[in-house]
């Protein structure tokens, strides 16, 4: 099928489309609201075969949508930032009951204050759910991470909830060029969902998602989502060379932009990382060898790709597009204690960057390669460091001003 | 790479001109992205919209602050100190506007040093379409501009148009405004060069109290600042002689912008009225006639 111009939500849409999901249980919110838009506008329109209900609100439809995987059907949702956040309880419950569900999250920051702008403290918050994570960069990558994902979470080696990620906005609300597969070779690739360990029928009665008082019980059915978790890793290595083989697109655990002979790392995650991949080949003009990791999963983490990835190189700058209060850079903090027991490893360098969609100038890139060409000279790493400038802090000033606050 | 920017008040179809002109630029063979940029969604006010134009991958997401082009759908936001719409625009760039004035005179009222180019896209949409919709003819403005063929945009605009108009009619109207906007444009070649970006300082940021820092606001009657009277396209006035002071209009209007005067007739606050003619559309006589907003009005013309 030929390409054609689509947002991120809208590439989202048409890999629940050509899953050929069974039930959407939905609610809306900016900036997600589209996808479900969009699919409803199918449904009501006879090109989608699929049941969608309207919720009354986030905690009812993750629950609903978990019930609904739970009964065998191929079940899809999405929601973005608060939206996830009220149904988080029902995130662990849902992943526990060990069903393939695939939802879509818009990030957006979280409140307070109250913004619309990407950052993913929201995907973040879910890492110990249970749910597999996939971030997207481009709205392609979104289409096919759907399609990716059902394989996946289907898989008997895995069976637990993914997540699929996208910026709002930056991939959600832009247009880009997208090859929409053909249905016949999608089925090739994502067959029919024959769920043998949860369903619900007539006559065949079962208990799920049951009640266990003792530790030594829960902490085996814990544990087992944690090997299920692991399992993925390799589960999905047939996966993404099915789906290079099937669609000519190949997708890693990690994206590796530039990094062959690579010296300085910049790792980043989301739409952001367009913005890395323009500042490292300033870099290379520069002559600084630059290069961009891009982990896809966080959930897995994909540890042994990373390390590999990272071997020989001088320093990593980690640009986390969240804050954990208190502590600072989740995905820093990650990287780190990948590498600990590495022999010989790169300098770590952690900022914090685009939060609530922040910009990341160009000037913000160099001093982050200057920081890094620092710490390699010198043997000392920096302070985290908020990626921030003097124009944007006059104009909090500004508005400190006007708001009565100085 | 050809980077444009678009400039218009919610409801004018900003966002549709971006993607119409971005699917048209990818339809030409270009790589294309095309993204709109709105706060909370609202009728009237101003919103951007950007199209990235390129051979090669295009390694930008996220809004343009350095456009080649730049498309002001409605002059009021020229002088709009929220909106800005020349700001970043690279030397050798192109500002087309959206009015009946000549770009020599454009340049004058608004002292714009770049190259101009207009047309009264409202007037041909008001003629050809019937109602002041504008985001087929910016579109067609921009791709004339930008270089992309005829062909292109009438394709773009059916892709994009059917979507969204159900009559095959009216989509045809837009058509066909589009095409005459496309060819009453000048062709022009855009050679821009970087404008002198001033280089970003990167700051650390000092701790403040919890006094300084939390998101709220102690100071009061911030709102009544915010003048929303620029954003309509027509203006309701009242023709006393019809009217018959039954205060319908008073009652009906959603901003509490209608008052009545000494002898008890109505009028408006036009600093304030957004031009949403509710009240044209509910007078029982027909006294409110809508006369259609040539550029903004200050505030001492509406007292």
């Amino acid at each position: 099928m030929a390409k054609e111009m689509l947002t991120g939500n809208a590439a989202a849409a048409w890999g629940v489309r050509l899953a050929e999901v069974d039930y959407i249980p939905a609610y809306p919110i900016t900036p997600q609201t589209e996808i479900i838009e969009t699919i409803a506008k199918w449904i009501s329109d006879g090109e989608m075969d699929a049941g969608f209900v309207t919720m009354d609100s986030e905690h009812s439809m993750v629950t609903a949508a978990g019930a609904a995987s739970a009964t065998g059907a191929r079940t899809f949702t999405t929601t973005s930032s608060q939206g996830l956040m009220y149904g988080f309880e029902m995130l662990f419950t849902v992943a526990g009951w060990r069903v393939p569900l695939v939802m879509v999250n818009v990030s957006r920051g979280l409140s307070a204050p109250i913004t619309l702008g990407p950052d993913h403290n929201d995907i973040l918050a879910l890492r110990d759910t249970g749910f597999l994570q996939i971030h997207c960069e481009t709205c392609q990558e979104v289409l096919d991470s759907v399609l990716m994902a059902y394989r996946l979470a289907e898989d008997d080696r895995v069976l637990l909830p993914l997540m699929v990620n996208m910026d709002g906005f930056f991939l959600s609300f832009t247009r880009e060029a997208v090859e929409v597969p053909d249905v016949e070779k999608v089925r090739s690739f994502l067959p029919e969902y024959q769920p043998e360990h949860a369903f619900f029928r007539a006559g065949q009665p079962m208990a799920q998602g049951v009640a266990v008082l003792g530790g030594e019980f829960y902490s085996y059915f814990k544990y087992q989502m944690h090997l299920a978790s692991q399992n993925a890793l390799e589960v999905y290595r047939e996966v993404s060379d099915d789906f290079e083989r099937i669609f000519g697109r190949k997708y890693g655990t990690i994206d590796e932009y530039m990094m062959e002979d690579a010296e300085y790392v910049l790792v980043m995650t989301n739409s952001f990382s367009t913005l890395g991949k323009a500042a490292v080949k300033r870099a290379r003009e520069n002559g600084i060898k630059a290069g961009l990791l891009r982990p896809r999963f966080l959930r897995p983490f994909p540890e042994a790709d990373i390390r590999n990835a990272l071997k020989g190189k001088k320093a990593v700058a980690v640009i986390d597009q969240n804050i954990s209060v208190g502590k600072g850079g989740i995905i820093y903090s990650e990287m780190a204690s990948c590498l600990y027991n590495e022999n010989s490893r790169p300098l770590m360098l952690s900022f914090i960057g685009g939060l609530g969609g922040k910009n990341i100038s160009q000037e913000e890139f160099d001093l982050i390669f200057e920081k890094m060409i620092h710490a390699e000279d010198s043997g000392i790493v920096g302070l985290p460091h908020l990626l921030y400038t003097k124009k944007e802090w006059e104009g909090i000033k500004k508005l400190k001003e006007i708001a009565g606050r100085q | 790479m050809l980077r444009l920017r678009f400039h218009g008040r919610g409801g004018q179809g900003a966002k549709v001109a971006s993607r119409v002109l971005g699917s048209a630029a990818f339809l030409d063979g270009y790589n294309a992205q095309d993204f709109p940029l709105y706060g909370a969604e609202r009728r009237g006010a101003p919103i951007t919209a950007f199209t990235r134009i390129s051979r090669d991958d295009i390694l930008e997401r996220g809004l343009v602050s350095q456009p080649d082009v730049v498309v002001v759908m409605d002059e009021t936001l020229l002088s709009d100190p929220q909106s800005t719409p020349l700001s970043g625009l690279k030397k050798g760039g192109v500002v087309f506007v959206n009015t009946p004035l000549t770009p020599l005179e454009t340049k004058e009222e608004y002292g714009i040093e770049d190259h101009v180019i207009t047309l009264d896209i409202t007037k041909i949409s008001l003629d050809m379409i019937g109602k002041p919709v504008l985001s087929s003819l910016a579109a067609a403005v921009a791709a004339k501009v930008a270089g992309i063929g005829e062909k292109a945009l009438r394709d773009a605009l059916e892709k994009e148009l059917s979507g969204i108009i159900s009559e095959r009619e009216l989509l045809d109207r837009n058509t066909e405004a589009a095409i005459y906007c496309y060819n009453a444009v000048v062709p022009i070649s855009i050679e821009t060069t970087e404008k002198f970006r001033e280089k970003e300082n990167v700051i650390s940021i000092p701790f403040e109290t919890a006094l300084v820092s939390s998101p709220s606001i102690l100071s009061k009657g911030n709102t009544p600042l915010r003048r929303t009277g620029n954003w309509r396209i027509f203006r309701p006035v009242w023709d006393y002689d019809a009217c018959t002071k039954c205060m319908t209009c008073v009652a009906r209007c959603p901003e509490g912008c209608i008052q009545l005067n000494e002898d008890g007739y109505p009028y408006t606050d036009y600093a304030n009225c957004k031009g949403c003619l509710i009240c044209a559309e509910e007078c029982p006589v027909g006294a409110i006639s809508k006369v259609r907003e040539s550029h903004s009005q200050t505030e001492e013309e509406d007292q």
